[in-house]
């Protein structure tokens, strides 16, 4: 074990002039080296792109299986893997975590939090992964700590109680380092938490600030709940934001207002769930805000990740941010200032009759929970869902996961307990289809469709896209997937024996590129000959 | 959301205890041994389980409370208001397998029944009493099928049921094996399976490694191969890439999808529907009550 890890180190030595350190400049470059992944969805940006070219439509057909890493632990596995300098750093089901010699799969080292018995994720003990900066790597862990591991030991090096896990907060969220700060945002929309983004002091765990997803008496927004309802409103902010260095800006996007399904005791636009927040990358100030769905009854947490595209809008210059939010709707904002550009519906939409040219939905008054339950799509668990999308910067394409399940609503109300699910509907799926899924190629400026790839069931996992013209993608069936990123033509599959709730990442050691996908219990590493 | 399976039930570890101690003596001695630890168990039985009937039974809060609780819980199997879903028995009908007292209905719901897909559930206590509550709250059913069980047994027979499907070892593969299923459906919901066997699909097998998965279910799967042949059967399993058949002969048969022109799902049973001229209003009842009284013992 112990000379292993020296070899690894010797090898980094020779490997790179610079430190194997990553600064905080690294990150902001990481597009300069494609050969590691240095943050959640690659860049800053959220493209969930790989520069790497050697597995490309030509080669994908010699994918073969290089090396299959155990986790040792069972539920759905969603971590998305930090890569720096040949060394691989993920975390797993339980707030495992565990660093690998990314060219064999061999573990450096191993950590398991011990967690106290009465942890209440709404869907399963599972984490998304590291944030890295300088020797140090941050996870947010499931009794809603931020705690800092030294990246060559995983010795921990701090730990911060964010929040009090016994009233329903929980972390699951890979966190997203930006300058010397750590930003994470809480789970529990299920639970009547009141969510917010915080910031951490990446040399010290000190908190620098926190954003309160659910504004308090005197703060802007809190007209917008009835009565007291704000205390338990929700708001969780549990998926990892982007950020945009010229502005300064981070964006980070909020889920569902609490109890999820049943909106009767929470009249107003329950701000600021399902939108997505600007906020000042120093200070946590809100820059601005744009809400998705007001009152949201379905569940359509607005979490997906904002992707940040430089493009002509209109013949102009434009600094854009895009979302395949989970609602239904493809977005485009104007991402200096929050205005709304467009939305179109990127699969079957009948909660809303159309978005306005405010932004603000056209909703179906036929379409909303009731008593003896009402079909809706998207379902609860929307168009598309945690796993990320990805814009392949050469085909100038947004992938994005999707599912047809459309779900009836049928309309309970509930009381709040601390502690206890607060959830206010009963949702279950439409009996007569069978819901299927696809990888669908937009156009991201006008979400018109330019192929998709058809699931034989609904996806949970999203997608990773290449300088190879390959974007790799995977079922709930199991199988990992590579397809023409142009076409959408199936190059290669492998079946991994274990649905697939996470999305592929690439990266390059001895000049030869791999690219990594969790399924099951196990992280699976796949290159060409 | 995840439950918890960590329950201590000192009743029930008293008599694994005592079968075990049992085939060591002679049978003198056992029945001996069995009525004194019977004594001593139901002492502990009573010490362990005082609380026999619900601190909160016909308590309108709790039972409001209660339907809550199993609408958002229980109803994915058990259906929206009880009487019986793809998975789950009819709880409204004042048929219990598992035990009818409150005590019984509170272990079952904490404890789930081993061997069945009922689960153990982490509720408060508080939280199941109120489930016993709404439980208990329903009307007495309006109708009991009765019906001539032995004669119901003998047109299962005729009628060609056992061409299909399975009871206690005996019977064809391709339709859910009825064993149980006088323990695991109302007798309403077996009229329906009769008389429109498309009316609700019954799930077949769910894949343990996808949380987020539905079951397929027993579905009329039509294969078209490249030459135009064409294979009706029952999905056992499907993905993206492939089908693995069970078809009207009963044969396996596997199939890749990119050597196929077509997989047609009908959404729709296999199964005829037996209308009234196949069979007959009295005949219909005499098969439910021999179905009903199918219950895995």
């Amino acid at each position: 074990m112990r000379r292993t890890a020296l070899r690894v180190v010797v090898f980094l030595g020779l490997l790179t002039s610079a430190s194997s350190q990553v600064s905080y400049q690294r990150v902001l470059d990481a597009a300069r080296e494609p050969q590691n992944w240095l943050t959640y969805s690659g860049r800053y940006a959220g493209w969930r792109y790989s520069g790497l070219d050697q597995i490309n439509a030509a080669s994908a057909s010699r994918l073969a299986m290089q090396w299959v890493f155990q986790v040792g632990d069972l539920g759905s596995f969603e971590t998305s893997p930090i890569v720096v300098d040949g060394v691989l750093y993920g975390t797993g089901q339980n707030d495992r975590a565990f660093a690998l010699d990314a060219r064999t799969g061999r573990a450096i080292w191993r950590y398991q939090r011990n967690l106290p018995d009465k942890i209440q994720p709404c869907c399963g003990m599972v984490n998304r992964g590291f944030a890295i900066l300088g020797d140090r790597l941050f996870m947010a862990t499931l009794d809603a700590h931020v705690i800092a591991l030294d990246t060559k030991t995983g010795n921990v090096v701090w730990d911060v109680t964010a929040a009090d896990y016994r009233q329903g907060y929980t972390f699951t969220v890979a966190p997203l380092a930006v300058k010397n700060q750590v930003i994470v945002g809480a789970s529990g929309g299920e639970y009547g938490i009141r969510g917010f983004v915080d910031a951490y002091d990446a040399a010290t765990g000190q908190r620098t600030w926190r954003f309160e997803t659910v504004p308090g008496p005197g703060q802007p927004g809190h007209e917008t709940w009835a009565g007291d309802s704000w205390k338990t409103g929700g708001a969780p902010a549990w998926l990892t934001g982007t950020y945009d260095p010229e502005l300064d800006l981070i964006f980070w996007p909020t889920g569902n207002p609490s109890p999820v399904n049943y909106g009767g005791d929470r009249h107003g636009d329950n701000l600021y769930s399902d939108c997505m927040l600007a906020l000042d990358a120093d200070t946590g100030e809100l820059k601005w805000y744009f809400q998705f769905t007001p009152h949201d009854v379905h569940d359509y947490d607005s979490t997906e990740i904002p992707v940040l595209i430089d493009a002509d809008w209109a013949g102009q210059p434009r600094k854009l941010l895009i979302q395949a939010n989970r609602n239904g709707f493809l977005y485009v904002l104007d991402r200096t200032n929050g205005k709304f550009l467009s939305a179109k519906a990127y699969g079957p939409v009948t909660w809303a009759k159309a978005i306005g040219p405010d932004g603000k939905p056209v909703i179906n008054a036929a379409a909303v929970p009731s008593a003896t339950g009402t079909q809706v799509c998207p379902g609860a668990s929307g168009l598309t869902n945690w796993f990320s999308p990805s814009y392949d910067p050469g085909t100038k394409l947004l992938y994005v996961a999707t599912s047809t399940e459309c779900d009836i609503f049928t309309e309970a109300a509930q009381s709040y307990r601390a502690g206890h699910d607060f959830i206010g509907s009963v949702v279950v799926p439409d009996p007569i289809v069978r819901p299927s899924g696809a990888l669908k190629a937009l156009d991201p400026l006008t979400g018109a469709e330019k192929w998709e790839f058809k699931y034989f069931s609904s996806p949970h996992g999203g997608g990773l896209s290449t300088a190879g013209d390959v974007v790799f993608a995977g079922d709930s069936d199991g199988n990992f997937i590579a397809l023409h990123a142009r076409t959408g033509q199936e190059l290669w599959h492998v079946q991994l024996g274990a649905a697939i709730y996470s999305t592929a990442v690439s990266y390059q050691v001895d000049g030869k590129q791999y690219v990594v996908i969790p399924a099951g219990s196990a992280l699976f590493a796949f290159a060409v000959f | 959301m995840e439950e918890s399976d960590a329950f201590e039930t000192k009743g029930n570890v008293h008599l694994r205890l005592l079968g075990g101690d049992l085939r060591k003596v002679t049978r003198f001695v056992l029945l001996v041994l069995a009525a004194l630890l019977a004594a001593e168990f139901l002492q502990v039985l009573s010490a362990q389980e005082k609380v026999v009937t619900n601190p909160v039974a016909g308590n309108s809060a709790a039972i409001k409370e209660g339907a809550s609780l199993f609408r958002a819980n229980c109803s994915p199997c058990h259906g929206l208001n009880a009487t019986g879903g793809g998975r789950g028995p009819d709880l409204s009908a004042n048929r219990w397998t598992h035990g009818a007292t409150d005590t019984d209905i509170f272990r079952t719901i904490t404890q789930g029944v081993p061997g069945t897909e009922m689960p153990a559930n982490g509720f408060e206590d508080s939280e199941v009493w109120a489930i016993v509550a709404y439980l208990r709250s329903f009307a007495p059913p309006k109708e009991i099928v009765s019906g001539d069980i032995a004669k119901g047994e003998k047109s299962f027979s005729s009628k060609g049921c056992p061409r299909c499907h399975m009871i206690k070892g005996r019977g064809g593969l391709l339709g859910p094996d009825l064993s149980r299923v006088g323990a695991s459906r109302s007798a309403a919901y077996l009229m329906d399976s009769i008389r429109d066997p498309s009316k609700d699909l019954s799930d077949g097998m769910l894949d343990p490694n996808n949380q987020w998965g539905l079951p397929l279910v027993y579905d009329t799967v039509t294969v078209v191969t490249t030459s135009g042949q064409k294979i009706k059967g029952v999905a056992k399993n499907e993905d993206t890439f492939s089908v693995q058949l069970l078809d009207t002969d009963q044969n396996l048969q596997f199939f890749a999808k990119k050597d196929l022109r077509q997989v047609i799902h009908e959404r729709k049973s296999l199964m005829p529907a037996y209308s009234e001229q196949v069979l007959s209003a009295d005949a219909l009842r005499d098969l439910v009550a021999y179905l009903q009284s199918l219950r895995g013992d």
